[in-house]
């Protein structure tokens, strides 16, 4: 049987399927039918220092082999997801790994000491990339900033870093270097595409935010390309999100040089997807003839 | 808060029968045992293509009624649905023994009602498609999930409207049930000659109503409700991804203590007290 453990600097996990942030709601609504043991972490819905309501419906929409959404981060704030999610959470048999995003630098080092305060969690990931809070800065467009904002974090905070990047830039692994540089364990990409759909008839946008953010196997090639990317040029690893559903898109990702996947849209329609595809990894490592992680990732040969 | 880690399964089932039942109308009837014997009216299921990422999401269907075999005991699941769209449409070409994805049951269900003795349901279009188990656990007909069969049968009056009486769906098996059943049409092919709503107020007051339709229609019962000072359940039918509350998509204002904040159909309702959602916010 294939050793499936993974690191990602100071992270360890059992096996590298994670559900990413924002797909997974808050881990409790899907209790009654996924195994959490199985899992090798679950990132619960990004936190925010003040509840936030969100954006105005429709949210979502699908697109082909993909859907856009804007949410807009409802959520109830911080000080609730201690109070009344994280002592649940913690109770799971799995590594948790809160997300949280800041409106300023000073918001992400207030949570950031907060949340680092908090027993049970196996590591913090910095949303510094949601494209759809209005009037809201993404962070991760700029190397500096990301770099200030990771840096101020890893000051305050003991867990382990994981820094979130955005896809909407000219390049991104100076963005990722920058969060190398300033202390980040791992960064995970790819949030999503910044996108628009039409109801042409109407003459109107089909989201309440107008813009929402492309996700779902459409995107998969384009995340993988970044990955690969990189992988290749920075020295800490890299955690792959975008359109992965099935064993098949596992491996891609590990192959272009993901230590580690997230598992987001496909939770959606598949909800114990994460689960299935923790399960199928063994059979499709014994078929590459590896029997461990380090025999895979990042083996590309281009 | 309440507990949200209420038991779904998840599971791949045959397709049994998928017939017109009026015009761009389908029933689909799937053989799904657990889940027929644990789903209760007004609740809900996702339905997903298994093949594909396109379509990629799975929709909301709600029972229209589990079917039982001969010893009584449920062992299918049937659901009406209307064509509007891609994913409806694929789903009218299927046969009897092609396979979907379904996951469920999801969502609260209808209020109980058990002391109320003349219910009103009303129905918009293709919103009847829940009615039909509650009107038949209402007359005390069948029993569903862990719920006894109720012994004092209510007086159950269906208000049904559409927009014309070739999308007319069901209408015996709703009579079949005993209910006193009200049509109306828009374009006056069948019934009453107008809105849901305005066959409604033209007849005696139920001491409930719990209606399923369009927003628009669930407005002006709501008022219709209020004005008469009637108790009132909507279920709400907003667009969701997921439908077991992981998406935050479903959303609808809800009135809080302090003010409003956004709820989630899929695992708060899709079944609401009329007089708790904040509409205009």
């Amino acid at each position: 049987m294939a050793e499936l453990g993974v690191t990602l600097g100071r992270l360890r996990l059992r096996n590298p399927v994670l559900a990413a942030s924002g797909t997974f709601g808050y881990a409790r609504e899907l209790a009654g039918v996924v195994d959490f043991s199985l899992v090798g972490g679950v990132i619960p819905k990004t936190v925010t220092c003040q509840p936030r309501l969100g954006n105005k419906p429709p949210r979502t929409v699908e697109t082909a082999s993909g859907m856009l959404n804007a949410i807009g981060l409802d959520n109830d704030g911080l000080e609730h997801f201690i109070a009344h999610h994280l002592p649940y959470l913690r109770g799971l048999p799995t590594a948790i790994i809160a997300n949280i995003a800041g409106k300023s630098e000073a918001e992400f080092f207030e949570m950031g000491e907060r949340i680092g305060r908090e027993a049970g969690l196996a590591a913090l990931e910095l949303n510094l990339s949601c494209p759809n809070v209005s009037g809201g800065v993404d962070f991760a467009i700029d190397p500096a900033v990301t770099r200030r904002v990771v840096e101020g974090v890893r000051k305050v905070c003991p867990l382990p870093l994981i820094a979130k990047l955005t896809p909407n830039v000219t390049s991104i692994v100076p963005i990722a270097q920058a969060a190398a540089d300033a202390g980040a364990d791992a960064v995970s990409l790819v949030n999503t595409f910044i996108g628009l759909a039409i109801d042409w008839r109407k003459r109107r946008p089909i989201l309440g935010n107008v813009t929402g953010g492309l996700s779902g196997p459409a995107i998969k090639p384009l995340a993988l390309r970044m990955v690969w990317q990189v992988a290749r040029q920075v020295r800490i690893p890299v955690i792959g999100i975008g359109g992965i559903a099935s064993i098949d898109d596992v491996m891609e990702f590990l192959i272009a040089g993901a230590t580690a996947v997230q598992v987001g849209t496909a939770n959606f329609y598949d909800p114990t997807a994460c689960t299935r595809l923790a399960s199928e990894l063994p059979a499709a490592l014994a078929q590459l003839g590896a029997s461990h992680m380090s025999d895979i990732i990042g083996t590309l040969d281009a | 808060m309440k507990d949200m880690s209420a038991a779904f399964i998840q599971m791949r089932v045959p397709v049994e029968r998928n017939q017109p039942v009026a015009r761009n109308t389908y029933l689909l009837r799937f053989r799904a045992a657990d889940m027929a014997r644990s789903i209760k009216p007004g609740q809900f299921f996702m339905v997903r293509l298994p093949q594909g990422s396109d379509p990629l999401l799975g929709r909301p269907f709600a029972l229209y009624d589990t079917v039982l075999d001969e010893t009584g005991t449920p062992v299918g699941i049937d659901f009406v649905y209307l064509v509007v769209g891609k994913m409806t449409s694929r789903l009218s070409q299927l046969r009897p023994g092609d396979e979907l994805e379904v996951w469920g049951p999801l969502g609260n269900g209808f209020p109980d009602l058990a002391d109320v003795e003349h219910v009103g349901l009303v129905a918009g279009g293709i919103g009847q498609t829940p009615f039909l188990a509650y009107a038949r656990s209402l007359r005390g007909q069948r029993g569903y999930g862990d719920a006894a069969l109720r012994k004092q049968p209510a007086r159950v009056s269906i208000y049904y409207g559409v927009r014309s009486a070739d999308l007319l769906a069901g209408v015996a098996d709703f009579q079949a049930t005993g209910a006193a059943v009200h049509i109306a049409a828009e374009d006056g092919s069948a019934g009453f000659h107008g809105r849901v709503t305005g066959l409604l107020a033209d007849h005696e007051r139920p001491q409930h109503l719990v209606g399923c339709g369009p927003e628009p229609m669930l407005h002006a019962l709501a008022d219709l409700a209020r004005a008469w000072k009637v108790p009132c359940h909507l279920s709400l039918e907003t667009p969701m991804a997921c439908g077991v509350g992981i998406c935050f998509t479903c959303v609808t204002p809800v009135r809080t203590a302090d003010g409003w904040d956004y709820r989630r159909v899929c695992i708060d309702g899709p079944v609401f007290d009329a007089a708790c959602l904040a509409w205009t916010e």
